[in-house]
């Protein structure tokens, strides 16, 4: 643990977090035959709100959405980018699994003051999406850590570098898929989009957000891709021996995303949550089953 | 300091209060503070010592006061929390009826608690048990209508654990010719079936005062009907009675050697606590009333503390054990908010009709935020490392199905904690509630305490642990590597100061950065997006049916059978009774004809089979 | 990028800011909304100019009055303008909200919109083509650059006038005035 590890890394999240932001806004453009907005437009968009005056709705709208970035600087602490793993060694994945709620948490708190019946709409929806690919979620993860005997990230890492990635070993093949199969719900893109659904409730809990916020709640979605997707590297695709191969493989999962999030339409609520714990739970729980019997 | 003293003081303090109360409110209120405030001190005194007194001779039997360090944490939690609930009660009980009566129940509960972890054996224990249970009776049903009926169940169904009880303590008499615990512990030899059979009939004992799932079911009335105050009590700390019962009886009376030998009763106990987590978890989900939520909870979060301390392996018990005082703490700290509230609005608790009070109560969100994030278990409150004990525990010991039960019952939690703070504290407020005032400070002062004691214990949670590592090398289970920060382990260790650090210097670093962004401007709550017009007041509050869409997934799946099955059976010896009734005519020439009827069976029996 | 401009963005960056990333409300007045989607989807793609529709006045710093302004409408492109945080800038699309277009002599509709939220440009026609929007957006930005786009500050210093102005067609407003 260096202090050099503990700047670089959120900063290095940050930077590949709003480079996805641009990239997905390109990539999505050329799926719709369209020429699509300079790579750097996130960047420009975030300036720009920074300049902007905006309202506030009281303490709690302030702080709430501070907290939220807050939580998610820490997860990326815990979570091993490469090499880089400033804190990973302070909890392991429990402790992942729990502060990757302090983002949501913070957020829905700070549109809970604006009053705006939009937002609560949103978060109530965004707190049901989370029940339903938890559920999944968690039978991976316990299914990972039976696997590996240890609840550290960073133990597990390690061990698909000296074997294969959990992708491809035997009992951790199902719940692999199932992780892919919940990975749009967990990075809340287009059939999962429930809880914003711009067009429907006016970007949920983010409606009231403007300005300084709405910068804020950018860099947050930017943070939360990164993390969303380098826990998945991290624990099926083996995490690399460097930060550039590590970025490699995010980008490509993150492609992937982008390409799902492109051609599929929003789902209503009880759609998304009968699909989350149809398939993907059924598959996770025969993984966890096979992982205690072998 | 004597233990005898301590006892006498709580007794004499309920008596004397209730005294006081005849001559004026002001030395009343004194009095009961004082009595409730000195016992911190007496009890903080005998920290880590180890002392066992007789007391005197009934029966022919010893009674035996005892204090070590399990006692110990129980006791020092009940007085603090006793003491905070009088200082709740104080603005609370103003103007209310009776209420001479009610703290001297409050003190008169808190004592005979503090009797049942000093009890050194098994008879004390029965009878500061009993004066417990029926205090606690007359205390639910305070308010009359409602709240009689739910005491009502609250005691049936402690009665019948307390016989439970009473035959295992016979039992335990006959075969083994003492009741002292010190003498039983670790050396009681029964066969296999008769150690199972005392084991479950305390276990009934004790799982009705715990509220595990088949017994749970006086718990949501009672603690929705009671006063808050005591509510908080009862959830924090009465309940927990039955957990210090199972500790005395799994680790202390039967002995870790001899409880691993029979792995079928923890697997039975474990798997009722799973259930117990996840089936109320998603009850309260779909509750209205606060207090209702709240109760449930309780049940789902005593679930926890159970698992945790029937799993046996030495992290699995201190994490029980830590989920214990942690559940007094935020526990407490939600029914004191909830009582805030309540004292405010004039005694609303329907989570539809509340709204936006975070502006008139800020200090009462804040706590009752903490409390809930305390529920939830998010780092750097203590929820969240007693949790982490237990989940690691049944993690690395195999027993992945548990552990995703208890996770995913978390899970569940974070959805019924937050409808709780954003039904009361966030979104529009209702124009009635726009000019209340912010909780007295007597109300503020037990909340500020009790948050405090949330986060403490999360940053630095190596401070009760400590203790509770003690308790657990005297149970025979291996010492962990505790540290102030948490747990140094090679399979996972825990460091929340880490975590500490790492978030708070990120909300620094984002609120430096958010000083970068133009200045905003602060507007009313009214000013909103609503597409151009202005979101009408009273009517937008997005409360009703709060997670709609699970709900209509989960609905058909929630109906307490346990509770209908009880309903019938009362309804059912109602029927019975009634028919038997039926009988007694007023015709005194019947009851002769019943009286030799009787006899003449009687020496027909007599006759024929000479039994006596 | 040219260095011209790169030294722009270190001087000015929230003008730059501005001026690049603009997002539109999503706010459909009259029969000119129909011009909006073959703009900012594949046909002209408003997008490569950084011009997005926004969900919500609040992120959004472009308002477009695409076509006639009936009362009720004003009322809530008042309250809508009011509620987008500055600066801001608001362009008037067809002929309608510049002299009321073929409605000039209807009960229900405002005549010049200018009298009762500043508008920094126009778009004149009837239908202005998606073409024109983007030379719209191109003036915008050298309105910009130039410090002229500042009907947001016109608003502010002669709010007084523009509130009397909105209570005489409208009667009274169920909010407080935006300004003190």
């Amino acid at each position: 643990m260096h202090i050099s590890e503990i700047i670089l890394s959120p900063l290095l999240a940050l930077i590949v977090g709003v480079f996805f932001l641009g990239l997905s806004r390109k990539i999505m453009a050329r799926i719709h035959w369209r020429y699509g907005p300079p790579i750097t437009q996130p960047v420009i968009d975030i300036i720009r709100m920074f300049s902007q005056k905006s309202v506030s709705h009281g303490n709690l709208f302030n702080f709430g959405i501070i907290f939220s970035i807050a939580g998610s600087i820490a997860v990326v602490l815990f979570i091993p980018f490469g090499r880089i793993h400033p804190l990973s060694n302070s909890g392991g994945l429990l402790v992942i699994l729990y502060i990757m709620l302090l983002a949501p948490l913070g957020i829905a708190l700070s549109s809970g003051e604006a009053a705006n019946p939009n937002s609560s709409i949103g978060i109530s929806r965004k707190l049901l999406l989370t029940l339903g690919y938890e559920f999944s979620l968690l039978l991976i993860l316990l299914a990972l850590m039976t696997h590996y005997r240890t609840i550290s990230i960073t133990e597990i890492v390690a061990l698909q570098q000296k074997g294969s990635w959990s992708l491809f070993r035997l009992p951790l093949v199902l719940p692999g898929i199932a992780y892919i199969l919940i990975l749009p719900a967990i990075l809340g893109v287009r059939p999962f989009e429930i809880s914003k659904a711009p067009q429907e409730i006016s970007s949920g809990p983010m409606v009231e957000y403007g300005g300084t916020y709405l910068a804020l709640a950018k860099i947050e979605h930017a943070f939360a891709i990164v993390i969303g997707i380098s826990l998945f590297v991290n624990l099926f695709l083996g995490g690399a021996n460097n930060l550039a191969f590590f970025f490699l493989k995010v980008l490509l999962v993150f492609i992937l995303g982008i390409f799902i999030n492109a051609v599929f339409p929003r789902l209503r609520t009880e759609q998304a949550i009968k699909y989350l714990f149809g398939i993907p739970a059924f598959l996770a729980f025969l993984g966890l089953v096979i992982t205690v019997l072998i | 300091m004597s233990l005898a003293l301590i006892l006498i003081v709580a007794f004499s303090g309920a008596i004397i209060t209730y005294l006081a109360g005849k001559v004026s409110s002001k030395l009343r209120k004194t009095i009961a503070v004082v009595f409730s405030l000195a016992l911190i001190p007496m009890i903080a005194l005998l920290f880590g010592k180890n002392i066992e007194t007789p007391l005197f001779e009934f029966l022919g039997l010893r009674l035996i006061l005892r204090i070590n360090n399990l006692a110990w944490i129980f006791a020092i939690a009940i007085s603090i929390l006793s003491s905070l609930s009088v200082i709740f009660s104080l603005i609370y009980m103003k103007g209310k009826e009776k209420v001479d009566f009610y703290y001297f129940m409050m003190l008169f509960i808190n004592a005979a608690m503090i009797g049942i972890v000093f009890s050194g054996d098994l008879v004390s224990f029965f009878i500061f048990w009993e004066m417990m249970s029926w205090a606690t009776f007359l205390l639910i049903s305070y308010k009359r209508g409602p709240a009689l009926a739910a005491g009502i169940k609250y005691i049936i169904m402690s009665i019948f654990g307390s016989m439970a009880m009473l035959i295992g303590i016979l039992f335990i008499l006959n075969t083994q010719g003492t009741l002292i615990i010190s003498q039983l512990a670790g050396n009681i030899n029964l066969s296999l079936y008769n150690t199972i059979f005392i084991m479950i009939l305390f276990s009934v004992a004790f799982g009705v005062k715990n509220a595990i799932l088949p017994f749970h079911a006086w718990l949501p009335p009672a603690h929705s009907e009671a006063p808050s105050p005591f509510s908080a009590i009862l959830s924090g700390i009465l309940i927990k009675m039955g957990t210090y019962g199972f500790i005395l009886l799994l680790y202390v009376i039967v002995g870790v050697q001899k409880l691993l030998s029979l792995p079928g009763f923890t697997i039975v106990i474990n798997i009722l606590a799973t259930v117990t987590i996840i089936f109320p978890t998603f009850v309260a989900l779909i509750q209205e009333d606060a207090k209702k939520l709240l109760a449930w909870s309780t049940v789902a979060q005593a679930g926890y503390i159970i698992l945790g301390i029937a799993f046996g392996t030495s992290l699995s018990v201190t994490g029980g054990i830590f989920h214990f005082i942690n559940h007094a703490t935020f526990k407490a700290l939600l029914f004191l908010a909830i009582g805030a509230v309540e004292y405010r609005t004039n005694g609303v608790r329907d989570l539809n009709s509340l709204g936006g009070l975070i502006k008139q109560m800020p200090i009462t969100f804040v706590a009752a935020l903490i409390g809930a994030c305390g529920l939830i278990g998010v780092p750097l409150t203590n929820g969240f490392v007693s949790k982490w004990f237990i989940y690691k525990s049944l993690i690395l010991n195999k027993s992945p199905f548990l552990a995703f039960f208890a996770l995913f019952g978390t899970w569940g939690t974070i959805l019924y904690s937050f409808k709780l703070i954003h039904n009361i504290f966030l979104g529009q407020t209702p124009e009635k509630f726009k000019s209340i005032g912010r909780a007295p400070f007597s109300m503020q002062l037990p909340m500020i305490i009790l948050s405090l004691a949330v986060i403490i214990f999360g940053i630095f949670p190596g401070l009760p642990l400590k203790a509770i590592n003690s308790i657990v090398v005297s149970f025979g289970l291996e010492s962990l590597n505790i540290n102030l920060w948490g747990l140094a382990s090679s399979t996972g260790a825990l460091n929340t100061i880490n975590i500490f650090t790492a978030i708070s210097a990120g909300i620094l670093l984002v609120w430096l950065l958010s000083k970068l962004g133009s200045k905003a401007k602060s507007v009313n709550q009214d000013d909103t997006y609503a597409a151009g017009t202005s979101v009408p007041q009273d009517r937008y509050h997005y409360t009703v049916e709060f997670y709609k869409p699970l709900y209509r997934v989960i609905r058909p799946y929630l109906k307490d059978i346990v509770d209908i099955f009880y309903t019938l059976l009362a309804d059912w010896i109602k029927k019975i009774s009634s028919k038997l009734r039926k009988i007694y005519n007023g015709y005194v020439g019947n009851y002769v004809m019943y009286i030799i009827l009787f006899l003449a069976i009687l020496i027909f029996v007599q006759l024929k089979w000479s039994l006596w | 990028m040219d260095r011209n401009k790169l030294i722009k963005w270190i001087k000015t960056p929230a003008k730059m800011g501005n001026k690049y990333s603009l997002h539109a409300v999503y706010f459909c007045t009259g029969c000119g909304i129909i011009e909006i989607p073959p703009t900012i989807t594949t046909r002209w793609d408003a997008e490569r100019f950084g011009v997005t529709p926004a969900a919500t006045p609040r992120q959004a710093n472009l308002f477009l009055i695409t076509g006639y302004v009936s009362l009720k409408t004003l009322k809530s492109i008042i309250r809508t303008y009011e509620q987008m945080p500055e600066p801001k800038y608001t362009v008037g699309f067809g002929s309608c909200p510049i002299n009321g277009g073929m409605y000039w002599d209807s009960y229900n509709t405002i005549k010049h919109l200018d009298k009762y939220i500043p508008v920094d440009g126009w778009i004149a026609g009837c239908m202005p083509r998606p073409e024109a929007i983007f030379i719209a957006v191109t003036h915008l930005w050298k309105m910009i650059d130039n410090d002229m786009a500042d009907g947001y500050k016109k608003y502010r210093n002669n709010y007084d006038q523009y509130r009397a102005n909105q209570e005489k067609v409208l009667g009274s407003l169920d909010w407080p005035p935006l300004f003190k």
